[in-house]
C-alpha cells in the first residue's frame, strides 16, 4: 500500500513488524504520581486490572503478522479490546486512583451510546452551537494545481472542519464530554492543552455549560500561544501554568492527570485526543466520528461513491481518527496520516511520532513515542504548534503495524511553501488559510495519485495564529 | 472630504451652498424624529421629493427596490462624475440579469453551502436568557434570546456573503482585478479570500489606525493574496481612495463595495446578497417555535448586517426592527459614529444619506472600540427606515459593548466581534420592556479573535478565577 516516492525528504513507514516487540521501552519519564496521603478505598469495586495485560489469553500481545494472518479484515479488529488494547497498544497505565474513574467513565459512555436523549441533545448542539455539519468543499483551484499535463489527476475535497465553533475539529470531543461531565453529575473540568486549540475548546464548552473550568498549559507553551491563553481566560477559565519537565504538552498532561487523581470525585478530565488511558482513545475517537460520517454521505450525495483517499495532519491523532474511523472497514479507501518531520527528520527537530519514535508508554496508553536511548522523551517541534505532541493515539499506531494506514511526513518548510500553492510569491489557490497545511505538501508529491476523489481532511482552525509565522 | 454635490445626469443640479447644504426635514407620518436632529431650513424648491411623496411605512415597494434611480425616499440616488455613469449602469443591469439567472444562483448556492458554511445557525443562548430573567425579575419567564451565527460564516463574518456574490459578478463583467476598501478588516478578508477563489487580482485599501489595530485581519489579507494599501486615516478615507482607484482603471477593475453605502445600484446589491440571513431566520424562526420573531437586533455601522436581517421582515409590522448604533465613548463627547442620532442629510460616497458633518458640511471623525462601526455615513436605506419609523435606532458606548462581549464569552462560550457587541450590549435596555416568551434575534454578525488585542489593551482582566 505504501507508495515509492522520488522526494528526498519523503519517508513512508517502513518499520518491520518483528522489531517492534524487541524496542519495548518505557520511558522513565512516566508520569509521576505522588502518594495520596488518604487513598481511596474503592472496597465496592471489584477491579484490581494490574496494568500488565496478560492474564487473559486473548488479550496475549500479538504482532502484527499475527494480526495480519488473523485476517487482514478490519471488521475482525477489536478497535479496542476490552482491555481498552488496539493490538498490542493502548491500555490503561495509571495509578490504581483512577481506575474505578476510568471503568466508571467507560461504562457512561456506553450506556450514552444508546441513550436517545443525550444524542439528541448533543446532536442539537452539534448543530446550533458548532456549526455542523461542516461541508465538504471541492477545491477546484488545489485540484487544478495538481492536475498533471496529460489532464488526469485526483479530485481534491476538503472536509471543513475550520468553520466549527472555534475554528477546529476540537469541539466536537470537547462538547461531547462536556454533557457527559454533566451526566455523571461532576461539576469540574480539567484539560491539559499544548497549542491552546483543545483549551480553548475545553474552556468555551464549559462557559456554555456553566461548568469550572481548569487548564493545564505548560509555561513555555503559555509564552507562545499567549493570544490563546487569554481567550480562555475570557472564556472564563483558569489557566494553571505547568513548569516542570520541559514546560509543554506532556507535562501538563501528566499535571492534569495529577490533579484528576486527586480530585476524581468532583471532577472530569477532557482529553484532548485520542492519546491517554482507555477507554479516552476509544471516546474520543467515537465523539469525533462525526466527521466521518457526514463525510461518507456527503460523498455519496456529491459523487454517489465513497473516497478513494483520506488525509489528515496527525499530532495525537484526533482529527485524523475521526475522519478515519468511519472508513477503517471499507478497505479500498486509502488512509493517510501526514505527521510534522520540522525541520526534517534527521534534525532531531520534529513531531514524526510513527515514523522515528519506538514503542513505549506516555500518558496512560502504550504507543510509539519520540524517546531517545535511555528512553526520555525527546522534545518534539514543528511550526504547527498543534502537532507537536511526542506521542501518538494508540490506534495508529496499531494502524500503522496492521498497515491499514500509510503515514508521512512533511517538514515546516514543505508545510509553509505548499500554504502559497508553491512558492511564496504564488498567490494562494483556495482562499482558505489553514494550520493544517501538512497534508497538502504532502499532494506535492503524492503525485502518482490517480484518477480518483482525493479527499482531503482540511482540518485547522481558521489559522488565525498562524498567520503570523506564515507570513514571516 | 467634503460632501460635494455633482451632477446627476439626467437631473437638474442640486443647488446647494457649499456651507449649508441641509435638507429639509420635516416631521413625517407623524413619527416624531429624535430630538439630537435638527430641523433644518429647506433647499431651493425644485429639489428633493416633495411632501405628498414621502413614502409612508406601509409603502412596502420603497424599501424592497428604491425606485428606478436607487431612491429611498429622498434617500440614495447615484450622485456620482459622469465617467462613472455607464460602468454603474451596467452593474445595475448585470446584477438584475443574475438575479434571475439559475445558473448563477445555483453557483452562488453551493459556494455558500460549500465554502462559507451556510446556513448559519439560529442559536438558542439558553444561559444569556437565563441571566436576563435573573436580573429582570418576571412572573413567568422573560423573552427568549437567540442568536444567529454569522460569526461561523467563513472568515468569521457575515461579509463574505456579498463578497463572494459580487467577486462572482466582477468575473462575468470581464474584470481582472477588484479594488476594495475595509475598516475592521473582516470586509477586505473576505474579498481576498472570494478573490483567491475565483482567481482574480486583489487590492485592499486600509486606513493606516486601523492596520494597526487589526493586524490580525491584514495578515489574512496577505496571505490571501491580496494586496493591502495603508491610506492616512480611517476607513472612510480608505473608501475615498478605493474609489478613487476603481475610477482610473474603470474597465479591468470592479469597486467590491462591502456595505449598503455607495451609488445605485450598490447598496441594493449588497443588501439583496445580505438578504440570505434574514431569509434563513425566517425559515429557522418557524422550524424551532413556529412563528417570526418579534424584535431583530443588530448593530449599525453602515448597515450591512442589519439590513440582512431586516430586509426579509420589512414587510413583517409586527416584527420590530432595532439597530444599535456606536456611541463610542459617549453621545456628548464628540468622540462616537452615532450617525443617526447626531448626523445631517447630506451626500457621502455617492448617495444622500445621513451623515456625521459640522457647520461647515465637514465629515466628522467617527470612534468606535469596534472598528467596522466607525464610518460617519450610513446607508439610504438605513436612513429611510429611520424616517419611516419602521426601525428604531438606538446607541451603545464602546464600555457597554466590551462588557457583553465579555457576558457572552463567560456565559455561552461565543467571543463575539466588539461590532456585534453593541447590539448585544442593548439587550440590558430592551430587555425589561419586552412580555414574557418574546422571541429575540440577534445578529451575531462576526466572531470576536480579531479584538483580543484591543480587549487586552483595554485592561481587561486576565483573570477571572
Amino acid at each position: 500500500m505504501a507508495t515509492a516516492s522520488t522526494a528526498a525528504t519523503f519517508r513512508p513507514s517502513s518499520v518491520s513488524a518483528s522489531s517492534e516487540l524487541t524496542h519495548l521501552r518505557s520511558p522513565s519519564k512516566l508520569p509521576k504520581f505522588t502518594p495520596l496521603p488518604s487513598a481511596r478505598s474503592r472496597s465496592s469495586s471489584s477491579f484490581s486490572v494490574s496494568c500488565t495485560i496478560a492474564k487473559d489469553p486473548a488479550v496475549v500481545m500479538a504482532d502484527s503478522e499475527k494480526i495480519k494472518a488473523a485476517g487482514s479484515d478490519p471488521t475482525m479488529w477489536q478497535r479496542p479490546d476490552s482491555f481498552g488494547r488496539f493490538g498490542k497498544f493502548g491500555g490503561k497505565y495509571v495509578p490504581e486512583t483512577l481506575m474505578h474513574a476510568l471503568s466508571e467513565l467507560e461504562t457512561a459512555f456506553y450506556s450514552l451510546a444508546t441513550d436517545e436523549d443525550f444524542q439528541r441533545e448533543l446532536a442539537e448542539i452539534l448543530k446550533d452551537y458548532v456549526g455542523r455539519e461542516s461541508p465538504l468543499y471541492f477545491a477546484e483551484r488545489l485540484t487544478e494545481h495538481y492536475r498533471r499535463e496529460n489532464g488526469e489527476g485526483p479530485l481534491i475535497y476538503l472536509k471543513r472542519e475550520d468553520l466549527n465553533h472555534t475554528g477546529a475539529h476540537k469541539i466536537n470531543n470537547a462538547v461531547a464530554q462536556a454533557l457527559l461531565a454533566k451526566r455523571l453529575g461532576k461539576k469540574r473540568i480539567i484539560a491539559e492543552t499544548g497549542a491552546g486549540q483543545h483549551g480553548v475548546a475545553t474552556a468555551t464548552v464549559c462557559a456554555r455549560f456553566g461548568l469550572q473550568c481548569i487548564i493545564y498549559m505548560g509555561a513555555q507553551d503559555m509564552e507562545r500561544q499567549a493570544l490563546n491563553v487569554f481567550r480562555m481566560r475570557l472564556l472564563g477559565a483558569e489557566v494553571r501554568g505547568v513548569h516542570s519537565g520541559t514546560a509543554t504538552l506532556k507535562d501538563a498532561t501528566s499535571e492534569a492527570i495529577r490533579d484528576w487523581v486527586t480530585n476524581v470525585e468532583t471532577t472530569h478530565y477532557i482529553l484532548g485526543s485520542v492519546a491517554g488511558p482507555h477507554p479516552y482513545p476509544m471516546m474520543v475517537r467515537d465523539f469525533h466520528a462525526v466527521i466521518g460520517k457526514e463525510t461518507r454521505k456527503q460523498a455519496m450525495e456529491k459523487w454517489g461513491g465513497k473516497p478513494d483517499v483520506l488525509v489528515a495532519c496527525v499530532g495525537g491523532g484526533s482529527n485524523a481518527m475521526g475522519l478515519f474511523h468511519e472508513f477503517v472497514d471499507d478497505t479500498e479507501v486509502r488512509m493517510i496520516g501526514v505527521e510534522a518531520a520540522g525541520f526534517g527528520l534527521d534534525s532531531g527537530k520534529h513531531a514524526a511520532t510513527l515514523t522515528k519514535g519506538d514503542v513505549g508508554v506516555l500518558n496512560g496508553a502504550m504507543s510509539y513515542l519520540l524517546q531517545d536511548d535511555d528512553g526520555q522523551i525527546i522534545e518534539p517541534h514543528s511550526i504547527s504548534a498543534g502537532l507537536d505532541y511526542p506521542g501518538v493515539g494508540p490506534e495508529h499506531s496499531f494502524l500503522k503495524d496492521v498497515g491499514r494506514a500509510e503515514y508521512f511526513s512533511v517538514t515546516d518548510e514543505e508545510a509553509l511553501e505548499d500554504s502559497y500553492g508553491q512558492t511564496k510569491e504564488d498567490i494562494p489557490y483556495i482562499g482558505i488559510i489553514y494550520k493544517g497545511i501538512h497534508p497538502f505538501a504532502f499532494s506535492a508529491k503524492g503525485s502518482d495519485l490517480k484518477d480518483d476523489n482525493a479527499h482531503h481532511d482540511h482540518e485547522s482552525y481558521y489559522g488565525d495564529r498562524d498567520t503570523e509565522s506564515l507570513v514571516k | 472630504m467634503s460632501s460635494s454635490k455633482i451632477q446627476v445626469r439626467g437631473q437638474p443640479l442640486l443647488r446647494v451652498p457649499a456651507r449649508n447644504h441641509r435638507m429639509t426635514h420635516l416631521v413625517i407620518c407623524g413619527v416624531s424624529t429624535k430630538r439630537h436632529h435638527r430641523e433644518i431650513n429647506a433647499l431651493s424648491s425644485n429639489s428633493g421629493p416633495s411632501l405628498d411623496s414621502v413614502p409612508t411605512r406601509t409603502d412596502k415597494r420603497q424599501f424592497l427596490r428604491g425606485d428606478g434611480n436607487g431612491k429611498f425616499g429622498r434617500f440614495g440616488g447615484k450622485f456620482v462624475p459622469e465617467t462613472l455613469m455607464s460602468r454603474l449602469i451596467e452593474l445595475e443591469d448585470e446584477f438584475n440579469f443574475v438575479r434571475c439567472d439559475h445558473e448563477f444562483q445555483e453557483e452562488l448556492t453551493t459556494a455558500l453551502r460549500d465554502y462559507v458554511g451556510r446556513e448559519t445557525p439560529l442559536y438558542f443562548a439558553e444561559r444569556l436568557t437565563e441571566h436576563y430573567k435573573n436580573i429582570v425579575p418576571t412572573i413567568e419567564g422573560g423573552p427568549e434570546i437567540y442568536l444567529k451565527r454569522e460569526d461561523l460564516s467563513h472568515c468569521g463574518s457575515h461579509k463574505i456573503n456579498n463578497a463572494l456574490a459580487q467577486a462572482m459578478i466582477s468575473r462575468r463583467l470581464g474584470c481582472s482585478r477588484v479594488v476594495a476598501a475595509t475598516g475592521a478588516g473582516q470586509h477586505g478578508v473576505a474579498t481576498a479570500a472570494a478573490c483567491a477563489k475565483l482567481s482574480l487580482e486583489c487590492t485592499v485599501f486600509m486606513g493606516a489606525a486601523d492596520i494597526e489595530k487589526q493586524s490580525f485581519n491584514v495578515l489574512s489579507m496577505k496571505l490571501l493574496g491580496a494586496q493591502v494599501i495603508s491610506v492616512e486615516g480611517t476607513f472612510k478615507d480608505a473608501s475615498s481612495e478605493a474609489i478613487r482607484n476603481w475610477v482610473e482603471n474603470l474597465y479591468t477593475t470592479y469597486y467590491l463595495s462591502g456595505t449598503v453605502v455607495g451609488p445605485h445600484p450598490c447598496p441594493i446589491i449588497v443588501r439583496e446578497f445580505q438578504s440570505v440571513i434574514g431569509k434563513e431566520t425566517r425559515r429557522q424562526a418557524k422550524q424551532l417555535w413556529g412563528g417570526k420573531p418579534d424584535v431583530l437586533v443588530a448593530c449599525v455601522g453602515s448597515g450591512s448586517n442589519a439590513l440582512g436581517l431586516f430586509h426579509e421582515f420589512v414587510g413583517d409590522e409586527d416584527v420590530r426592527l432595532v439597530g444599535v448604533e456606536a456611541a463610542g465613548l459617549g453621545l456628548d463627547s464628540g468622540k462616537h459614529s452615532a450617525t443617526l442620532a447626531f448626523g445631517d442629510v447630506g451626500v457621502y460616497h455617492g448617495s444622500m444619506s445621513y451623515l456625521l458633518q459640522d457647520d461647515q458640511g465637514q465629515i466628522l471623525k467617527p470612534h468606535s472600540v469596534g472598528v467596522g462601526l466607525e464610518y460617519p455615513g450610513v446607508g439610504p436605506e438605513i436612513s429611510f427606515m429611520k424616517e419611516t419609523g419602521r426601525a428604531e435606532f438606538y446607541t451603545a458606548t464602546d464600555e457597554e459593548a466590551i462588557q457583553a462581549c465579555m457576558r457572552l464569552s463567560r456565559l455561552e462560550g461565543i467571543i463575539p466581534a466588539l461590532e456585534a457587541s453593541h447590539a448585544l450590549a442593548f439587550l440590558d435596555k430592551l430587555v425589561p420592556t419586552l412580555r414574557d416568551g418574546a422571541k429575540v434575534v440577534v445578529n451575531c454578525s462576526g466572531r470576536g479573535d480579531k479584538d483580543l488585542d484591543t480587549l487586552i489593551q483595554r485592561g481587561m482582566p486576565s483573570s477571572f478565577c
